[in-house]
């Protein structure tokens, strides 16, 4: 792989993240349980208004979607 | 041939190069990464990251056994990381992590995640380095994770709970804060979060403890596809709900006001007036704060740079323009009594202020309700903002705040018994200084305040 040729990743953070991704995974499963919870009471709040979800959406990389700036 | 004029930024990756063609900048890719980059453009990522804006688009120049070279689209000023706001720089941390996440469905991955492969253009936050995607490998762990903690999460945490000039560490800390050192610096509560717990401190312990096995001989560690899925999406959640708390001197700027409405009216009619009139393509407004006056020019400018001291009126440019849409719009935090010096290696890596804003050269500089900041308090003469304004643009938009108005008066207070060490302060000896760099064009009072508006023209080409 030629990132090896590039820098060091550090071995400790190259071991840890199962650990990270361990505690992640409770975080993420606990956060959706909260959220249709949530949902299901009708008290989820609305979208943020600058940032979207980590999900490239099909229609962003379908069509040219920033191209219908202005200016 | 085109290893002559090798940018002096790039040679840490050895798969290509950035290089100066005659003013454009071209990337020259090696044999080393043939294979990434042919793959990477039949499965159509590239093109599927072009379009979605997240990476800069490029169009492929010529094909050889030795060297491929692409043209990316050209970025007229860069922005560094030690120069964006919080939310402009959680953007780009949320930025990589969405690429990272769309590179591993697509059977890639980031191999770097530094901050400077980011900046600001065109609206939006858009990643620069075409080379840093690698083939994913099944169950490796990310090889740039360190590297994102310590160029995006770090940083924002220590701008979070230790004030956000923390992110100006960026500056001296060009390959990313050392996780010891985030991890030093944060309250005791943050190891009573478990995600901030396993990303910091955990983090900090195990690279100590791991870092004097030299002989490299220690086990491959696993990770399965899911389970990284899962410390990208938790660290876009986290990052995505980062906010300050802390409000600004300056957020409130024009409602506090020194200013009647008609005042602040008449100022932007005169300011658009003469914008319209010299044609202008490019604006750098210093001292910019919201982009308000900005905004209120009614001639299509194609690019402003709006900059301001202050990280709170930066923000909320950032998200007026995020919700307007706006494409023209170049928001950064800027200090006027210290710009960002050369760095890096032979300072070569990243420019200062001043040679990128020489060398994007804009049409009109406007420096609005700050003279009085920059010669009462950075206690700067007036011959050298002068000798400063005139060193980048043709034309200066500048607006004098008399003696009389309240905000100099409350700066001259400050100044205690010394006050009167500060009486050449005043329009006659401002105009005598600046008339040596600049032709006065017009000159024009604001009505019912004691601020002066001048459009001057630099002497010197």
């Amino acid at each position: 792989m030629i990132h090896f040729l590039y820098f060091d990743p550090g071995l400790g953070a190259m071991i840890i993240q199962a650990i990270v991704a361990a505690v992640a995974g409770v975080v993420l499963f606990s956060k959706n349980l909260m959220f249709k919870i949530k949902s299901f009471l009708g008290i989820t709040k609305h979208d943020d208004e600058v940032f979207d979800d980590i999900d490239v959406k099909d229609s962003d990389i379908e069509s040219k979607s920033h191209s219908d700036n202005q200016q | 041939m085109t290893t002559n004029n090798r940018h002096s930024s790039s040679f840490r990756d050895p798969s290509g190069f950035i290089f100066i063609d005659q003013g454009v900048v071209k990337r020259s890719i090696s044999p080393l990464y043939f294979e990434q980059y042919q793959a990477l453009k039949s499965n159509g990522v590239f093109k599927k990251l072009h379009n979605a804006g997240l990476l800069i688009p490029h169009e492929e120049l010529s094909v050889s056994d030795s060297e491929i070279i692409i043209q990316p689209e050209q970025i007229p000023f860069f922005t560094y990381p030690y120069e964006w706001s919080f939310i402009m720089y959680k953007a780009a941390a949320l930025l990589t992590l969405k690429i990272q996440k769309f590179a591993l469905e697509q059977g890639f991955a980031l191999k770097d995640a530094s901050a400077f492969n980011v900046t600001f253009y065109e609206g939006r936050m858009v990643f620069i380095d075409t080379l840093s995607f690698d083939f994913y490998t099944e169950n490796t762990p990310w090889r740039a994770y360190k590297q994102f903690v310590s160029h995006f999460l770090g940083p924002l945490l220590l701008a979070k709970y230790n004030g956000v000039e923390s992110l100006k560490l960026m500056n001296t800390f060009m390959d990313g804060i050392p996780v010891k050192m985030i991890a030093s610096m944060l309250p005791f509560k943050t190891k009573l979060n478990p995600f901030l717990y396993s990303n910091i401190h955990l983090l900090a312990k195990y690279e100590h403890k791991h870092n004097e096995d030299y002989k490299g001989v220690s086990k491959v560690s696993k990770l399965s596809k899911k389970a990284q899925l899962n410390i990208i999406t938790s660290l876009y959640d986290f990052i995505k709900k980062m906010s300050l708390d802390e409000s600004s001197e300056w957020g409130n700027y024009y409602d506090k006001t020194n200013y009647a409405n008609d005042a602040f009216d008449q100022k932007s009619t005169i300011i658009d007036g003469w914008v319209k009139q010299l044609n202008t393509n490019s604006v750098i407004d210093i001292g910019g704060n919201d982009g308000t006056f900005v905004r209120k020019i009614h001639h299509n400018v194609k690019q402003a740079l709006v900059c301001d001291i202050d990280n709170n009126a930066v923000d909320a440019n950032f998200k007026t323009l995020k919700i307007n849409k706006e494409t023209y719009m170049l928001p950064f935090v800027f200090d006027v009594l210290n710009p960002s010096a050369n760095i890096g290696f032979n300072n070569k890596e990243r420019d200062s202020f001043l040679k990128r804003i020489q060398r994007y050269a804009p049409d009109v500089t406007m420096a609005l309700a700050v003279i009085h900041h920059m010669t009462l308090s950075g206690n700067i003469p007036f011959e050298l903002s002068a000798q400063f304004f005139s060193s980048f643009s043709k034309y200066l938009i500048i607006e004098f705040p008399k003696r009389d108005d309240s905000w100099v008066q409350r700066l001259l207070n400050t100044k205690g018994e010394f006050k009167a060490h500060f009486d050449f302060y005043n329009i006659k000896h401002f105009e005598s200084c600046y008339t040596r760099y600049f032709d006065v064009i017009e000159k024009v009072s604001i009505d019912n305040s004691e601020r002066e508006m001048f459009l001057l023209k630099s002497i010197h080409d």
